[in-house]
């Protein structure tokens, strides 16, 4: 990792979780797929528990600041579909081309030349070599497939059969895989459902030398009083031929499994397992037919370790299963010849195991809890001679030559099968004999005897009882050898195992409801002061993820509502991601501009793929002239707080023309009256944006009553007039009126009968007055600068104001046009104000 | 890869409803955790909990709303019901008037859900025997009288818990079976793969749920 980079690793890390590690990063990259180039994009190679994924990250910066300018674009798993190359770009000595490949998918980037991008190019091939050798698993990528921010891509993953599975523990983010879990969690309670049995195993390996089978393999595979429950025997060099070599094609593997099966003790049947071959390795399992019933997951695997690392010449063929509980492994290796090659034969059987992989239940030969490994390991005896080998044998000093054995020597050492067990030797060695004799080796080369032949163990409850060579077998110029153990495996009891089972499903939902997103709010009822009209107040709320994941919160709008909070609130931020650990400062911002005199509202924060909390938001709203109906303000005689509870009763409910006081309302005189004193000359009256205090003080002049002059410059009193007018709780010209107004603003006489018929009486008059006011300011245009046009277009959108809240800046013509005519005719003869 | 043997198969959503304090969230936590809580606060929106089961041979997986109860949250968490394939309908047999409003639940319920909806009827606190408001002859004829089906369980105690859930489970899976319910129902409350809960159950913009499942 280039040093500059650290602090972006950094933030790219903290897009993920912490099991989940960012191995490495790739900055500036450009896409040239056809997507969106000016992007930027960030590669990042990230590993979970040995599997990795290559993220294409859009950042919103060309150098992230924080993860919130990250977004996850694509999502590619490195298995072995995926593959990337790089391609040079004509007459660019700079750049590059990295082209990445996954099933159908194919992304292409430019990034420059240099230690960055041939740093993250050898990662990427690292990362993929790796998961040839595990099989890796996806479950972890889900989250972020849901994150994409180009759904096409989930879809392009989707169709081709990509080896993601949908096994969530909860649907929330998740980084554990149900099935391990729960298997490896019924592992650890076994014991609570078990017994142990004891099943008896014959192992035997054979190298035949390319012979044909032709004698009966009874006194080998038969030699035992009881017939064991289990076979596992292994042959090499079954086929020496080209053909065998090169095609893995040979008839001898019928041959040799039918006298295996005629071998096999008179006293039972057995039913086959599993058969492995590669080349001439050939492994067969065979269970006592009674067990069959109780073997499960069976698999097998071949490795070749020979030629070029992989012909079949060399290696080793492994069968898996399950029996009863217990889980078993046999592997059947031959191994590099030559007395000096011993480090050849450790590094075979280092590659066998690393790269046995069963298909079916993806386990390495490590994670078996019993794994025979026999065959022919070729290990010889070093430093001593032909003859000095045969001497020690002739007095029986076996010690002395299995110190000189190289497999005890590796082993010991710690080079090959460590922490596997061995009997002791008590046999000859079984290499090499003239062939049909009981004769070491008496051709020129005399090659020494050595104990080729092996079969070792690993795992719990194996007991070896017998550990033998078969010297009557002398077809080949190896002799057979086989081990006779007792091995304990797991027996199920079934109702113990249901409720076993059950208690760990539970236990696992568990941790399902552990890993569910998890956060807690530190109010869930925010009670707001007494709300004025148009006087922002916030409360902050904290939301802290006191979860294991990622908590992805969001506000949720309720079902038949519109919005996920009333028009007076606003939630800032109303969505976003809390890591765990961390908090979330959340503000809700109440600002009142109706009649109500309550708010009041339950919000639904909700958690991506977890529960939902309600907040309630509540308080108490103070009356306003501002928010009253015309009408009624028209029925009050003293501001609008100084009104008992009885009187705005009365004021709201009566509409009896016997009840209006005013013919205007009292506020709108006040407002208008200073202005005809102090405005009309005053140049750009209606367009410097008053002090929000400045308008506070009006209002609370006008709604509580004062003796004080009215406060605040006259510029604020008129935008208070614009104000006023934008809130009344109905417009000044009705709604259901406006489209006829606007068709009908060509003609002033149509306008007026408008106006006269359709529009009741106080709003008639509050629109005359408002017009006659305007009139007046135009007779001083030469001081204030206003037109009839700029009025009629600034009051336009106001008297005849849309029902929903209109946030464009731009006035309506016909609007305008409606009003202009009030503006330019003169009226008074025709329409009087009333009283 | 393989898909692995403890999958689930099907996705059952519930919902559980009832006046306040009568022990929803209890019977929640003991049906997912096996424990009681003694002094539960009141839920104030609505808990998500989970649990695989087993019905005839076929994992499912449960998702359980547990609905707040108080009065101001009813207009809420009526939000929930849509979709529930399970409807466990809880009263307080020491409280009376808990079980008095359970026709105004019923009602919610039977508006609210679709007819195929199992509707699932819990006289909880049955360990209170010597506090009893309301009999089990009485509220069984409700039942009957409504066609719900009845325990008296005890979140206290596990009584009648597990059975509760199962059992509605098992006549879900039933009407599966019998072809009663429709799987492609948009709201049937059961879903063949595991998806996203949460979301859809409020906003009306839900989008479609995304089915990244390619195995
Ligand atoms: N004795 C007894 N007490 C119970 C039982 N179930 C719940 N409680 C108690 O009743 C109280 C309320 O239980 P909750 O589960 O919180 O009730 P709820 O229905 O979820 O209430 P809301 O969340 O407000 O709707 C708690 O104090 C519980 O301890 C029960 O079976 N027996
Ligand atoms: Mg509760």
């Amino acid at each position: 990792m280039l040093a500059v980079h650290r602090d972006v690793l950094n933030i790219v890390q903290a897009k993920f979780l912490s099991a989940e590690v960012v191995r490495s990063i790739h900055l500036n990259v450009s896409a040239i797929d056809g997507r969106r180039c000016d992007e930027n994009r960030i590669l990042a190679l990230v590993e979970y528990n040995n599997s990795f994924a290559l993220f294409i990250l859009i950042s919103s910066k060309i150098k992230p600041l924080s993860i919130s300018d990250l977004s996850i674009e694509t999502v590619i798993p490195i298995d072995e579909y995926f593959s990337c190359d790089t391609e040079p770009i004509e007459g660019s000595q700079f750049h590059i081309i990295f082209i990445i490949t996954y099933k159908k998918i194919v992304r292409a980037f430019k990034i420059e030349i240099g230690l960055e991008s041939s740093n993250f190019a050898s990662e990427v091939i690292r990362s993929k070599e790796v998961s040839l050798y595990n099989k890796p698993i996806f479950v972890w990528l889900d989250k972020y497939i849901g994150t994409m921010s180009e759904p096409s891509h989930t879809s392009d993953l989707g169709q081709t059969d990509t080896p993601i599975i949908r096994q969530h523990i909860a649907q929330g983010p998740s980084g554990i895989n149900r099935d391990s879990m729960l298997k490896y969690q019924l592992k650890l309670k076994e014991p609570e459902f078990t017994q142990k049995q004891e099943f008896s195993i014959f192992v035997g390996t054979w190298n035949v030398n390319g012979q044909p089978p032709s004698i009966s393999l009874r006194p080998w595979l038969s030699c035992d009083e009881n017939p064991p429950d289990l076979y596992a025997v292994g042959f090499q060099e079954i086929d020496l031929s080209k053909e065998a070599f090169l095609f893995n094609d040979t008839p001898r593997e019928a041959e040799w499994y039918k006298y295996v099966m005629e071998g096999v003790h008179p006293k039972a049947k057995y039913k086959l397992v599993g058969l492995a071959r590669l080349v001439g390795m050939q492994l067969v399992v065979m269970v006592n037919s009674q067990h069959y019933p109780y073997v499960k997951n069976i698999s097998v695997d071949t490795i070749g370790t020979g030629l070029l690392g992989k012909m079949g010449n060399k290696g080793g063929v492994g069968v898996r299963m399950e029996l009863h509980n217990t889980s078993l492994c046999f592997v059947n290796s031959h191994l590099a010849a030559h007395v000096d090659e011993y480090e050849r034969r450790n590094q075979d059987y280092k590659d066998i195991n690393a790269r046995m992989n069963f298909k079916r239940t993806p386990q390495a030969i490590k994670d078996h809890e019993q794994v025979y490994w026999l065959g022919d390991l070729n290990y010889r005896i070093t430093d001593l001679t032909t003859t000095q080998v045969k001497t020690l044998l002739n007095r029986h000093e076996l010690p002395t030559l299995l110190r000189a054995d190289q497999l005890n020597q590796q082993k010991e050492r710690g080079n090959v099968l460590l922490d596997y067990e061995e009997g002791d030797i008590k046999f000859q060695p079984t290499y090499k004999y003239d062939l049909n004799t009981d004769t070491f080796d008496t051709s020129e080369k005399a090659r020494p005897p050595a104990w080729t032949d092996r079969i070792l163990w690993r795992g719990k409850g194996v007991y070896q009882v017998a550990y033998r060579s078969h010297m009557d077998l002398r077809l080949s110029d190896h002799k057979p050898v086989s081990a006779l153990f007792k091995s304990e495996i797991s027996v199920v009891d079934p109702s113990k195992y249901r409720r076993v089972h059950e208690e760990l499903l539970k236990k696992m939902d568990k941790y399902e409801n552990e890993y569910l997103p998890q956060v807690t709010v530190d109010q869930t009822e925010v009670v707001f002061e007494l709300v004025k009209f148009r006087e922002r107040q916030t409360r902050e709320i904290t939301i802290a993820n006191t979860g294991m994941v990622p908590a992805e919160f969001e506000f949720i709008k309720k079902l038949d509502e519109n919005s996920y909070c009333k028009d007076w609130l606003r939630i800032i931020p109303y969505c976003g991601s809390i890591n765990p650990g961390e908090k979330c400062d959340v503000k809700l911002e109440v600002c009142l501009e109706t009649d109500l005199t309550k708010i009041y509202d339950i919000l639904v924060l909700h958690l991506k793929g977890g529960k939902d909390m309600f907040i309630i938001i509540n308080g108490d709203c103070q009356k306003s002239s501002f928010t009253t109906s015309i009408s009624t303000l028209c029925r009050i005689s003293v501001p609008i707080m100084q009104v008992t509870d009885e009187q705005w009763r009365l004021a709201l409910k009566d509409v009896s023309e016997s009840s209006v006081l005013y013919s205007v309302p009292r506020e709108l005189w006040l407002i208008i009256d200073h202005l005809y004193r102090h405005g009309l000359k005053t140049r750009d009256l209606f367009e410097s944006s008053a002090l929000h205090e400045e308008i506070i003080r009006i209002r609370d002049w006008l709604d509580f009553g004062s003796l004080d002059p009215l406060p605040g410059n006259v510029q604020a009193v008129a935008e208070t007039l614009l104000l006023f007018l934008s809130f009344t709780k109905d417009p000044v010209i009705p709604y259901d009126v406006h489209d006829a107004c606007i068709a009908a603003a060509s003609n002033f006489q149509n306008c007026r009968q408008i106006v006269l018929q359709k529009v009741s009486d106080l709003h008639r008059n509050v629109f005359l007055y408002i017009c006659m006011f305007l009139q007046e300011i135009l007779k001083y245009s030469n001081d204030n600068g206003y037109d009839a046009k700029t009025l009629a277009s600034l009051f336009g959108d106001i008297l005849l104001r849309d029902q929903i809240r209109n946030s464009k800046p731009q006035a309506s013509r016909g609007k305008s046009n409606f009003v202009y005519n009030f503006l330019v005719n003169d009226m008074s003869s025709s329409i009087m104000p009333h009283k | 890869m393989s898909a692995g043997p403890y999958n689930y198969s099907y996705i059952f959503k519930y919902i559980i409803i009832g006046d306040m304090g009568v022990g929803k969230s209890c019977l929640l936590h003991q049906f997912t955790e096996k424990k009681f809580m003694a002094d539960c606060p009141h839920t104030i929106g609505v808990e998500f909990g989970t649990r695989i089961i087993e019905v005839s041979g076929q994992k499912i997986k449960l998702q359980i709303w547990d609905t707040a109860g108080q009065e101001r949250f009813r207009a809420v968490t009526r939000s929930y019901y849509r979709g529930a394939a399970g409807a466990l309908m809880v009263y307080d047999i020491t409280r009376r008037s808990t079980y008095n409003h359970l026709s105004s639940w019923l009602t919610d319920t039977r508006n609210l859900t679709n007819p195929s909806t199992v509707i699932f009827l819990i006289g909880n606190k049955c360990d209170l025997e010597g506090q009893r408001d309301v009999t089990y002859e009485e509220a069984s004829k409700f039942a009957e009288e409504n066609g719900l089906m009845f325990v008296e369980a005890s979140a206290k105690t596990g009584d009648n818990v597990e059975e509760a859930f199962l059992e509605t489970a098992k006549k879900i899976y039933q009407s599966i079976q019998d072809g009663r319910l429709d799987l492609n129902a948009a709201e049937s409350g059961v879903q063949h793969k595991p998806s996203q809960p949460g979301r859809n159950n409020l906003s009306s913009d839900q989008q479609a749920s995304k089915d990244n499942c390619a195995c």
